[in-house]
């Protein structure tokens, strides 16, 4: 059975590494997009989200990270996915994410891409 | 359907028992030794119908009613609530770009299972919606 969700975050030259662990549905959801709140009013505006741990998800926990990409792309900022599962890519794929966020294989390439914008 | 396995189960509405669903399903997929990118994509399916059934079940009869039939080569997922039903024709196609500025982020249950799946139906009325997935395998 998939486990409890959980997150951990981490801070790389400004930018925001956010690890999730468990199944992501709405309160899975909610949890990534109010952690993410607290760093956006900091002045983070580059995101990676490492989807590593997190091999279940629905669709109403993804819809909270449409408020995320909303808000980054409101602000010239950017969200990287990495370590997807290849169903949730596809499922994200079909959401139309990736017109709006990155997504690498890992969390230092994604940190690459970002740095690279700068 | 030849040499096919099957489940049968009744979910109660209570927090995550979409997962009970889904973990059903990975017996199944696993013992008939189903390719993991399958599993996983059926698994979006599954948890997507019940998600949506559980919330349009309703009160009167809050659980929802999941099927399972699997062999090697297809998959057929029945999912039934007992709401009120809605009109499936009614519900807008959700579209990332009007998302964004949307206050309203969700809607994408139906999407989702019909582009993850081989064949798609849904029946609705007064007495519930019914609806009935066909994922092939090979």
């Amino acid at each position: 059975m998939e486990q409890p969700f959980s997150l951990r975050t981490e801070l790389r030259d400004n930018r925001l590494i956010i690890t999730t662990s468990g199944y992501i549905n709405n309160v899975g959801g909610e949890a990534i997009g109010a952690e993410f709140r607290g760093h956006f009013d900091a002045g983070i505006r580059e995101v990676v989200i490492n989807l590593a741990d997190s091999r279940v998800v629905n669709s109403v926990g993804m819809s909270f990270l449409i408020e995320i990409i909303e808000q980054l792309e409101e602000t010239g900022g950017r969200l990287v996915f990495t370590n997807l599962d290849p169903a949730v890519e596809k499922m994200l794929t079909i959401m139309g994410l990736f017109k709006f966020a990155g997504k690498e294989k890992t969390v230092d390439e994604a940190v690459q891409v970002l740095s690279r914008r700068a | 359907m030849a040499n096919a396995v099957s489940l049968k189960v009744s979910l109660p509405k209570i927090p995550d028992i979409e997962l009970v669903a889904i973990e059903g399903l990975d017996r199944l997929a696993r013992h008939l030794g189903i390719a993991e990118g399958k599993i996983g994509e059926a698994k979006i399916i599954v948890t997507e119908a019940v998600i949506n059934a559980l919330e349009h079940a309703g009160d009167k009869s809050p659980g929802v009613r999941v099927e399972f039939t699997m062999t090697t080569k297809e998959l057929v997922i029945f999912v039934r609530d007992y709401g009120d039903g809605f009109v499936p024709a009614s519900v807008p196609d959700p579209d990332i770009t009007a998302k964004l500025g949307d206050k309203n982020k969700r809607g994408w249950g139906l999407k989702l299972m019909k582009s993850l799946s081989d064949d798609f139906r849904i029946e609705s009325d007064k007495g519930g919606t019914r609806i009935t997935i066909k994922k092939l395998l090979v």
